[in-house]
């Protein structure tokens, strides 16, 4: 248990550094655009949006680099990969619940003062502060466990392979798009759509279900993850 | 008596066979060199042993435990890789610190006193290291991890001499200190043959030869004179090479010394260990 501790804690602490450069450089950012536009046009409610997205693009970052980076080191370190995958998974749990708390918190406290639209906000709406910290959490988690199968899988099949599945991957994209538009009969496309909105908490009376989209967030994670763990049993050292 | 015992391991790849049905045994207490050419499969051995790479075929056991995938071997074994797996960007003190939290018996204390005595700065991070001293704090953290089994891969790869031979008198002292089993995978030979006490020859994926330093340089000799005399000595000997220059001969042999004949010219010299390595791994296969 106690290696399994602190494999989970290299896995946080090493993340903390590239973490912190990332949330001075975003809200820096995100200071700067706002001064511009108090200035430009004295209004100072500017609307600005997206910290979120760009903490689950950080976050998906943070998920491949953990294969990349932190794998060899676990193996060298003498690590059996059960332990590897469960330290990894519990520390984007970790790292995807306080960046969680960070976007939840500084989205709402700007939303006061000036304005600043969160995601969770605009779809379910301000007020709900543990919900609205939980979905982001998963969300964070399933965006890392997407990216860590992604990185098993280039690692597994090597660069070209990937390139390959990735065209074909598009490919499936349009071919749905394609079946929604032309094949599909619009009942059929209908219950789709009513499982797609069901399924991200809006039911069909009209009330709002907060549960789903968490649920749907952990849902997809647990599928990745299992992936992920079927395939790292036998993922080597190159 | 705790060993690390290879049973019939094969690893393929898609073109080539790395090991084909090796078996072999590191007992404990022991300093062991791992030898063969490059591309022979002793660094796929290794990988094999630390869990870093499966075998297709066959188990390696630590003291009795499987080794694949079992979190038991985690204190029993540990590996210095030729191949760099530690973490670019930290520094090296802070690499010390995660090492003693993933082995709570890291001699911290020791792992600074070596890399003062290397002229290690701690301070400095992995990447900013040149070749030479990234292997030696891979030494460093391999020497302080008090694990009954340590493997070598490659250990003086980049290092000038001075800091080579600090490695062998430190890995000696140490072996005085703690019965601990080294194995060593290395070419350079001639360096670690006063050193270690077995040898484990391994070629084209294939165990050649495993036997003790000293019994296996009482066993290889070579044999010179002229052509003919020299022919008729070997005659159903285990001839391991031979060199002709003009009517001379000389011929390796590896196996039991018979008398010379009488009133024979022909000279016996003792061969070393690197000459032996040169001649059996340049043969391919013993007899």
């Amino acid at each position: 248990m106690n290696k399994l501790k602190s494999a989970i804690t290299y896995g946080c602490l090493t993340k903390i550094r590239p973490l912190l450069i990332f949330y001075l450089v975003e809200y820096g950012l995100f200071a700067l655009v706002t001064a511009v536009v108090v200035l430009c046009t004295g209004n100072f409610m500017p609307n600005t949006s997206g910290a979120e997205m760009s903490s689950a693009v950080c976050v998906s970052i943070l998920g491949a680099l953990s294969f990349r980076e932190d794998f060899k080191v676990f193996l060298q370190n003498g690590f059996t990969r059960a332990y590897i995958f469960l330290s990894t998974f519990c520390s984007f749990l970790l790292m995807s619940a306080a960046m969680a708390l960070i976007d939840t918190l500084l989205g709402n406290v700007l939303h006061h003062f000036i304005n600043y639209i969160t995601i969770f906000g605009t779809v379910y709406g301000y007020g709900n502060l543990f919900f609205n910290w939980l979905l982001l959490t998963f969300m964070y988690v399933m965006f890392c466990s997407i990216l860590y199968l992604s990185s098993l899988v280039i690692n597994k099949v090597g660069k070209t392979t990937s390139l390959l599945i990735g065209v074909g991957i598009a490919g499936v994209i349009l071919l749905i798009a394609a079946l929604f538009r032309f094949v599909f009969s619009p009942e059929l496309v209908g219950m789709i759509g009513r499982f797609v909105t069901n399924a991200f908490g809006f039911m069909n009376d009209g009330t709002v279900e907060l549960a789903f989209p968490i649920f749907t967030f952990l849902s997809v994670g647990v599928v990745f993850g299992l992936g992920s763990y079927a395939l790292i049993r036998y993922t080597e050292l190159k | 008596m705790g060993a690390i015992q290879i049973k019939g391991v094969t690893k393929r790849y898609k073109n080539f066979t790395a090991l084909d049905d090796v078996s072999v045994s590191f007992e404990f207490g022991k300093i062991y060199g791992l030898l063969g050419r490059n591309g022979a499969g002793k660094t796929t051995l290794i990988n094999i042993i630390s869990n870093r790479i499966f075998a297709d075929r066959g188990e390696i056991l630590i003291d009795g435990i499987p080794a694949k995938e079992n979190m038991a071997v985690h204190d029993k074994l540990f590996c210095m890789s030729e191949t760099d797996l530690y973490n670019r960007d930290l520094k090296v003190s802070e690499h010390f610190k995660w090492t003693k939290r993933f082995y709570s018996e890291f001699d911290l204390d020791r792992a600074l006193a070596l890399s003062e005595k290397y002229d290690l700065d701690v301070n400095r991070r992995f990447k900013a290291l040149s070749k030479g001293y990234q292997s030696i704090f891979k030494l460093i953290i391999a020497l302080s991890v008090p694990v009954p089994y340590v493997i070598f891969d490659e250990p003086v790869l980049g290092l000038d001499a001075n800091h080579r031979e600090l490695f062998y008198s430190l890995l000696l002292k140490e072996f005085e200190e703690g019965e601990r089993t080294f194995i060593i995978a290395t070419h350079l030979i001639e360096e670690i043959s006063g050193i270690i006490e077995e040898v484990v020859l391994i070629d084209k994926g294939k165990i050649l030869l495993e036997d003790r330093v000293e019994s296996l340089m009482e066993k290889g000799y070579s044999i010179s004179g002229s052509k003919a005399e020299v022919e008729s000595y070997c005659a159903g000997k285990n001839v391991i090479g031979s060199e002709e220059l003009g009517g001379l001969k000389i011929a390796y042999i590896l196996g039991e010394k018979d008398a010379l004949p009488k009133d024979s010219s022909l000279q016996i010299s003792a061969i070393d260990l690197q000459k032996l390595f040169v001649k059996l791994t340049g043969k391919g296969a013993l007899q």
